[in-house]
């Protein structure tokens, strides 16, 4: 056979498999859209991601102009849509505009490389067994002991206090509770016929976790993707509102901090509050219905309100840990959770 | 219960402490390789004899002059002597004298706030759950879904800026003498009372909801079981079902899960007591970051660490206490 055509077939596979995942995207964003909760979440979010992308030419002012000295303290208006700050005389909606490529910058990037992370080390635990079980599970206790928000204070002052950093403290302290799930789902997983099948076929271990064990917990990945992420845009607007985050960018966090420092409170500047919070709301409010609609597409078994409840302990400083903690092991080994069959090849 | 699970638990809770303590230990020494140099940079019309001297004088005063090893072994010395270090403000005082100055003050406003937070948030629960698909159980999914979107912080804020500032209810601020006056007086603990009324709201609301949502789903998973149906069978009556039959069972796990909730409230009240000006743990880990003192703020981790290590091993012994059907070495 001649090379031209060997890389035509390749070529042809890549494009063959790109397109049959880009349709099962599409037919999942159709189930999100079909649900009325579902809607509202990625309405909201596709609007924040555009605003986030486009923001330079969305925004009616340039929101790092400090030097507006005539325009202090503006109430919403026509011109000024959400107001201009008591300091400085910025315009809000462009701060707020700016502000929404962090959130969503952090939110998301942590939110997907912690799902990696939880699924490597879920996986390895509940697979491979024995000593990397246990060194695994180990970490993920002393993990929940130490408090979080101090540990990330800490650990930003000792590494500095960019983006790269924030994010990889988010996922290195993010990621047990994923594992622990992970590893009781694998572990119900290990048992089902199509993994016996392949151990007996004399597949490699790690063949076996990335082709047949990992498909079977996509759903709960990535469903905690769209709920971690909400869960830490707050804990960066918390980081950002200490004054923790990164200094030179805009984020909702810095935005609240700056006007709680400028003296918003104290002058009744309300609009400088309130608008942050608001960014903040809609992103958490967009990420949170897209995941617990997910959750009911994948799970409909659940209750809508499990999803919620999940998030709580995320928010309540336990972070991620049990987020999914009503799919406990007991439930899963009476067989609710049905593991699909993986596709082979 | 079995005398050797709460031996196991125990060995265990004192393994999990010591791999806390030397992360403890090194982490502030990845950053920091020489204290001499992050604390007195060389400094004009010094000659390097002179800032050599210095050097060591400094590193002699924060035990970095000897070994790591030597540093380490040192650190557990003191550590058996509950002596968590000195810190760098002027006058050295001692971290654990500094811990204990403000860690009630964060126990008000912690404990204050579970309490709060259960006994509301478990009335409107068992409410929800009683009325399940009925409107007090819808009011209490929305309400859930707005509360976990607003961060505490931006609760406090609007609080601090409606009730503190627009309608003067209760001080925006804490007042700083609040702390020094304080005489157990019936005055003094109404001044704290009033200025503890805000950041206890603010973090209350997202626990009321969260214990409601928590306490629903538990009562409706009892409601399911054979046994309340026999009570109905038997023709008890509604209130003797819930009190003594479903809330008994379903409190179980929230009352059990309380010993992490009171840690988890000390760490994370960082941000709210930062709003309101409040002298406790938090304020006191602020301090210590913006000024560098990492042996204060190492000794404030490992103190809240230490209270999550009891706190987990006191609820894992309690559940096996509290709940017969939870066989030994089951629950991990």
């Amino acid at each position: 056979m001649s090379e031209t055509l060997d890389k035509k077939t390749i070529f042809q596979r890549i494009g063959k498999n790109v397109l049959k995942r880009l349709k099962r995207i599409g037919e999942f964003l159709g189930k999100l859209w079909k649900h009325p909760k579902g809607r509202i979440g990625l309405i909201v979010v596709t609007i924040l991601v555009i605003l986030a992308v486009f923001a330079p030419w969305i925004a009616p002012y340039d929101p790092y102009d400090v030097t507006q000295r005539a325009a202090k303290g503006l109430p919403p208006s026509w011109q000024h849509p959400l107001g201009t700050t008591i300091t400085t005389g910025q315009d809000i909606l462009s701060m707020l505009i700016y502000g929404t490529r962090v959130s969503l910058l952090i939110g998301v990037s942590t939110g997907i490389i912690l799902a990696f992370l939880g699924a490597i080390m879920g996986i390895m635990a509940g697979y491979i067994g024995g000593f990397v079980d246990s060194a695994i599970m180990r970490v993920v206790d002393v993990m929940l002991v130490i408090p979080t928000l101090p540990l990330i204070i800490v650990l930003t002052g000792l590494f500095g206090r960019n983006y790269f950093v924030i994010v990889f403290v988010f996922v290195a302290f993010g990621w047990t509770g994923l594992a622990r799930v992970v590893r009781s789902l694998v572990l119900v997983l290990k048992n089902s016929n199509y993994v016996k099948a392949a151990e007996l076929a004399g597949a490699s271990r790690w063949h076996i976790m990335m082709r047949h064990i990992l498909p079977g917990t996509s759903h709960l990945l990535i469903m905690n993707t769209a709920l971690t992420s909400a869960g830490i845009m707050v804990a960066e607007a918390g980081l950002s509102f200490l004054g923790l985050g990164d200094p030179t960018a805009i984020s909702w966090g810095k935005m609240l901090a700056d006007a709680q420092g400028g003296g918003a409170l104290l002058f009744g500047a309300w609009w400088w509050i309130i608008a942050p919070g608001l960014g903040i709301f809609f992103a958490v409010f967009g990420f949170m219905r897209i995941g617990i609609v997910m959750e009911e597409i994948f799970n409909p078994r659940m209750k809508a309100s499990s999803g919620i409840y999940k998030l709580f302990k995320n928010l309540n400083n336990q972070y991620v840990e049990e987020v999914f903690a009503s799919m406990d092991e007991r439930k899963l080994l009476t067989g609710d959770v049905k593991p699909e069959p993986a596709e082979s090849g | 219960m079995k005398k050797s699970f709460v031996i196991k638990r125990i060995l265990y809770a004192v393994f999990i402490f010591f791999v806390v303590l030397t992360l403890n230990f090194f982490i502030p020494r990845i950053g920091i390789d020489d204290p001499a140099e992050r604390y007195y940079p060389p400094q004009g019309g010094m000659s390097d004899i002179e800032y050599e001297i210095i050097k060591q004088i400094t590193r002699e005063q924060y035990g970095f002059h000897v070994s790591t090893w030597q540093q380490y072994l040192n650190y557990l010395e003191d550590l058996s002597q509950f002596n968590l270090g000195v810190s760098l403000r002027s006058g050295s005082p001692r971290v654990s004298a500094l811990i204990g100055e403000r860690l009630p003050w964060t126990l008000v406003l912690s404990v204050t706030t579970l309490i709060i937070s259960l006994f509301i948030g478990v009335l409107i629960g068992t409410v929800a759950a009683w009325k399940r698909g009925r409107w007090q159980d819808t009011l209490l999914l929305n309400a859930s879904t707005i509360s976990v979107a607003l961060p505490a912080f931006f609760i406090a804020l609007m609080l601090s800026f409606y009730l503190g500032f627009e309608l003067e209810l209760f001080p925006a601020y804490t007042n700083p003498n609040m702390v020094a006056q304080f005489d157990w007086s019936w005055e003094a603990i109404r001044v704290v009372a009033n200025n503890a009324a805000l950041p206890v709201i603010s973090m209350a609301i997202g626990g009321i909801v969260g214990y409601g949502q928590n306490t629903r789903n538990s009562v409706i998973a009892v409601t399911n079981e054979d046994f309340i149906l026999t009570a109905r069978a038997k023709g008890l009556k509604q209130n003797t079902i819930l009190y003594k039959h479903t809330l008994r069972n379903a409190m179980l796990p929230i009352v059990t899960s309380l010993g992490m909730s009171i840690s988890g409230l000390i760490g994370g009240a960082i941000i709210i007591e930062q709003i309101f000006n409040w002298s406790g743990m938090g304020t006191l880990f602020l301090e210590a970051n913006s000024t560098g003192d990492y042996p204060l703020m190492m000794g404030i981790m490992l103190f809240l660490s230490t209270f999550a290590i009891i706190a987990n091993l006191v609820t894992e012994l309690f559940y096996v206490v509290l709940d017969p059907r939870v066989t030994v070495g089951e629950k991990r």
